[in-house]
């Protein structure tokens, strides 16, 4: 202990110590001369006495160091010498090292990127003041102006409350510009909403309560993007007047850089005038959200809810369908936010750590076969006194350059596939906008590739040290480092393996989910079809819109290749809900607070075509059906089955509008079932309604049906409709199939970082088998070689490795699948049509990583069947 | 050039080292010099080993080194042997003498 102590002292001191370089540098240049001069005494010109001598006493450099080295002293410049000797070792081995970089970059860069989306998105602190302390409340885009109102003198723990909703509207930047209008998507909301944000403008100020009355004049705080992107960044925008719509509008304020809300698409926010008077105020469509006093407990927070919901009972009646007081919530604003992309998220961060855990054990592996692989020669040299600790260091530096190696590749792939990274993640509302990689990403990223440098090199570090002391037997040292060795490897494949059962599983679920979600029946077909959100402003005529509506059919019914256009208020699978109560024809039971809810799809005569909507009984609408003439409906399947069951619908009548204004419907139609809001769940009842016939119009969606390819016919149909009114802003032009895409985008997306990451594993995995069987026949080539010469056959050789190969690999698939059970909870929600425990993706998994090792272990245990006797004398 | 085989007996050179400073302090050079002729050419050391094994007889407290002007008026390290350096030799000379007289028995075995 006191040899060890007074040793490690010395050379630490060694390794500070310049003077001691110095003398030995003016040692060894003593010796040169007296050599060079000994040779000119022996009659040799100074220059070439002085050549020979160099070359007989060797490079002084190499010499220097070579006596340093029996000191122990890590210079500097040993350091680039241990890590260019690093390099050189793995450019011989170019194929693993390259292999062994490559995914491990592929693991830090996929986690660094994730990771930074994670933390910008569900760490980075909100653009609000105090925002744990803003509540958004529950029945999100339903509450409506009335109860706002009742509600803003009931606040309780609410120290503000507001109201807001988000609307769109036709917006030219550049009026002089020949192109259509473009959308403004922004928020309406109460003057309270900045008082609960608590975020003041960059620039002028909030709209006040003077500004959120009925009547008020139009003014409107825009978003920092807008300010610099379509105002030039005006320092005087206050007070100046923006047209939006076909209204000027007042810029009031400029919200600061950062700022969003909700979403980071919105890019305004204006006025909301709740007005008695106006029969939206008696319409859900409104969000609420409150803050809270400082210091009000959760526990507060939720009684308060509760109670807010029996003052909401006591004033308003609400049908038992959809009574709204009955499960009251209030959820904290960043869950309201992020809430939807956190466990999507999670899950990809968590799928990419398990890449990152079998990238480090690929290298960890690495590293160590190539340790083990110098056995000998570390041997040899320790016992000429080279020092564990400068062998230690070796296979330090060739660890930190690997690690390097993968933290430069994984970094550049973080940078250079990020956008693209997030393009694909399933964010949306422009919340890709808001994240970046940070310092702190890059500098975990370092701290992460320190972490995976010293676990890959801790294996064969602890068994140097151990086996490398200095009267080391060749023999001893050997075998300790096997023996060593070997359980290392064990635990690496069980890891690896364990890992990419994980991954292939989950890949496999959601691929097996993402096909049962294929297999749903959409109830339209829609392949081939194009469609065009058109976005009017409010002021607008119903009559002119109806008759730009119908220019803009004719106009593009006429385009070639065009086979069908209508227009419709809501586009299935995207638009969403917009349901209102129904009172049916024959069911008293169901009159009052007990109607039914309906989708309200209003649609033009061909938009059934269009949409590939199949009519089973009755007709669709018509062009006869027209404003002045029967008013008629076509119902979904459901509604009809459900309404008046074993009779057809045909011809019975459905009552809708407001209380005290109902319009009797007659039904001449029943569609088959389709999914009009979502591919999964259970689908609303639906009625389509003539466009014609209705007295207020905003805005549609053109669906167009062609031969010619979707993408082909978009610029004529965008040029016909800025022919015909260049104020309409088409806000959003998409494919139906795309669309369709869109409302599985999570899973699918999902399931292809999912497969990719389990492909990734696959290989890593069947490389991390096969390099561990082989290495394990290598070192126990003698003893095959012996026990054939004995009479051994060589498929019993074949027989015993491959099953020592594939223990590790079947204790792996084991942990794996507890691991799969354990976490079954947290993969269940993104599946569709099965569970996460599903027994037959778990066999598939477990087989197909089976499959892989014994693949691995086959190649080298072939080797090992083929022994020939005499490689058992050369291998000792 | 001598061949490797010329090349000092790893292990025996400290022991030779320690007899040589055991005559006289000497420089490194010297000792090599001092190895070369002493042997008649038989032994020869190269100087990273030479120079290795000093600093480790110093570490071990065997040998102390110093610097001093040589006859010619250059600066050089000396070495000389030290109190417990004469005891490890005598241990290691007598070690080596058994070991010698060993091997010649059993080279002598017909």
């Amino acid at each position: 202990m006191r040899q060890l102590l007074s040793d490690t002292l010395f050379r630490i001191r060694a390794l500070f110590d310049r003077r001691a370089q110095r003398e030995l540098d003016e040692e060894l240049r003593f010796h040169l001369d007296m050599d060079a001069a000994a040779l000119r005494s022996r009659g040799l010109a100074p220059a070439e006495a002085e050549r020979v001598a160099r070359r007989q006493f060797g490079s002084m450099r190499r010499e220097a160091e070579r006596v340093r080295d029996a000191w122990g002293i890590a210079l500097a410049d040993e350091f680039v010498a241990d890590v260019r000797h690093a390099v050189r070792q793995m450019r011989r081995r170019l194929g693993y090292t390259a292999i062994v970089v490559l995914t491990l970059g592929l693991g830090i860069g996929a986690t660094v990127a994730l990771f930074s989306v994670v933390s910008d998105l569900l760490l980075r602190p909100l653009p609000y003041a105090h925002a744990d302390r803003i509540h958004v409340f529950w029945s999100d885009y339903d509450w409506r102006g009335e109860e706002y109102d009742f509600l803003r003198d009931r606040a309780g723990v609410f120290q503000h409350l507001a109201a807001f909703s988000t609307n769109g509207e036709p917006y030219r930047p550049n009026a002089a510009s020949a192109d259509g209008a473009r959308l403004l998507p922004f928020v309406v909301a109460t003057s309270t909403l900045f008082d609960v944000l608590g975020t003041r403008p960059l620039l002028g100020r909030p709209f006040d309560s003077t500004e959120d009355r009925p009547g008020a004049a139009p003014v409107i705080v825009i978003s920092y993007g807008m300010w610099r992107e379509d105002l030039g960044g005006d320092p005087h925008v206050i007070g100046r007047r923006i047209i939006v719509g076909d209204v000027p509008v007042t810029v009031v304020g400029v919200m600061p850089k950062g700022f969003y809300f909700p979403t980071p698409d919105i890019r305004a926010w204006r006025p909301l005038a709740l007005d008695p008077k106006s029969p939206s105020y008696f319409n859900g469509y409104l969000t609420l959200l409150g803050r809270t006093a400082a210091g009000v407990r959760p526990e507060l927070v939720s009684s308060d809810i509760r109670r807010i919901a029996r003052a909401l009972g006591s004033r308003f009646t609400y049908p038992a369908a959809w009574d709204k007081t009955r499960n009251p919530y209030a959820l904290p604003i960043r869950t309201y936010l992020t809430g939807d992309v956190r466990d999507p998220l999670l899950l990809l961060l968590a799928a990419a750590v398990l890449l990152l855990g079998i990238a480090c054990a690929n290298a960890a592996s690495l590293i160590l076969a190539r340790t083990s692989d110098r056995t000998s020669e570390m041997a040899v040299r320790s016992a000429l006194g080279a020092g564990q600790w400068r062998l230690a260091r070796q296979v330090l530096a060739e660890s930190l350059v690997l690690a390097m190696a993968a933290a430069a590749l994984g970094v550049a792939i973080a940078t250079a596939g990020f956008r693209a990274l997030v393009a694909v993640l399933p964010l949306g509302n422009g919340f890709g906008e808001t994240v970046g990689i940070g310092w702190a990403t890059f500098a975990a990223a370092f701290a992460l590739t320190l972490a995976i440098a010293l676990a890959a090199s801790a294996a064969p570090m602890r068994n140097l040290l151990r086996n490398g002391g200095g009267a080391v037997n060749r023999e001893r040292s050997e075998q300790g480092l096997h023996r060593g060795t070997r359980r290392v490897h064990g635990v690496i494949i069980v890891s690896q393996v364990a890992f990419a059962v994980l991954l292939v599983l989950g890949a496999r679920l959601l691929i097996r989910s993402v096909d049962n979600l294929r297999a749903v029946d959409m109830g339209f077909d829609p392949h081939g079809v194009s469609t065009y959100t058109l976005v009017t402003s409010d002021n607008m005529s119903t009559d002119d819109q109806r008759q730009f509506f119908g220019q803009v059919l004719a106009r593009v019914s006429a385009l070639p290749g065009v086979r069908a256009a209508g227009i419709t208020n809501r586009l299935p699978l995207r638009d969403g809900g917009y349901q209102g109560p129904m009172g049916i024809e024959g069911r008293p039971d169901l009159d009052g607070t007990n109607r039914p809810n309906s989708l309200y799809r209003t649609v033009t005569p061909a938009y059934f075509a269009a949409m590939g909507l199949r009519v089973r009984d009755g007709r669709g609408i018509d062009s006869t059906d027209v404003m002045g003439g029967l008013p008629v409906t076509v119902i979904s399947e459901s509604f009809a089955r459900h309404m008046w069951p074993g009779q057809s619908a045909l011809g019975k009548h459905i009552y809708s509008g407001w209380s005290g204004q109902m319009e009797s419907l007659e039904v001449v139609g029943v569609t088959h079932e389709a999914r009009l809001t979502t591919v999964t769940g259970q689908e609303p009842f639906a009625m389509f309604v003539p466009l014609a016939q209705q007295t207020s119009i905003s805005g549609g969606v053109l669906v167009v049906r062609s031969l010619t390819p979707p993408a082909a016919l978009m610029p004529a149909v965008r040029r016909a409709i800025a022919e015909i009114d260049p104020r309409v802003a088409v806000a959003r032009i998409e494919t139906m199939d795309d669309v369709v895409a869109g409302a599985l985008v999570e899973p699918l997306r999902l399931r292809f970082f999912l497969t990719l990451f389990a492909g990734i594993a696959l290989v890593l995995g069947t490389i991390g088998v096969y390099g561990v069987v082989s290495y394990a026949v290598s070192q126990r080539r003698a003893e095959f070689a012996i026990r054939m010469a004995l009479g051994a056959s060589p498929r019993r050789v074949l027989r015993e490795v491959v099953e020592r190969g594939l223990v590790p690999v079947i204790a792996g698939v084991a942990a794996g699948i507890i691991a799969a059970l354990a976490v079954s909870s947290l993969l269940g929600r993104f599946l569709y049509g099965l569970g996460a425990a599903d027994p037959a993706s778990l066999g598939a998994a477990a087989g197909v990583l089976l499959a892989a090792g014994m693949a691995a272990a086959l190649v080298p245990a072939a080797r090992a069947g083929r022994t020939s006797p005499a490689e058992a004398l050369r291998a000792d | 050039m001598p061949t490797s085989s010329a090349d000092i007996i790893r292990g025996t050179a400290d022991m030779l080292i320690l007899k040589l400073l055991d005559v006289a302090p000497m420089h490194g050079w010297g000792i090599g010099q001092e190895l070369q002729q002493r042997s008649r050419d038989a032994l020869r050391i190269q100087p990273g080993a030479l120079y290795g094994a000093l600093h480790r007889l110093v570490r071990e407290g065997w040998v102390r080194s110093y610097w001093q002007t040589t006859e010619n008026g250059r600066r050089a390290r000396y070495y000389a042997l030290t109190r417990s350096g004469k005891r490890r030799l005598e241990i290691e000379t007598e070690t080596w003498h058994r070991l010698a007289g060993g091997v010649a028995l059993i080279l002598a075995t017909r």
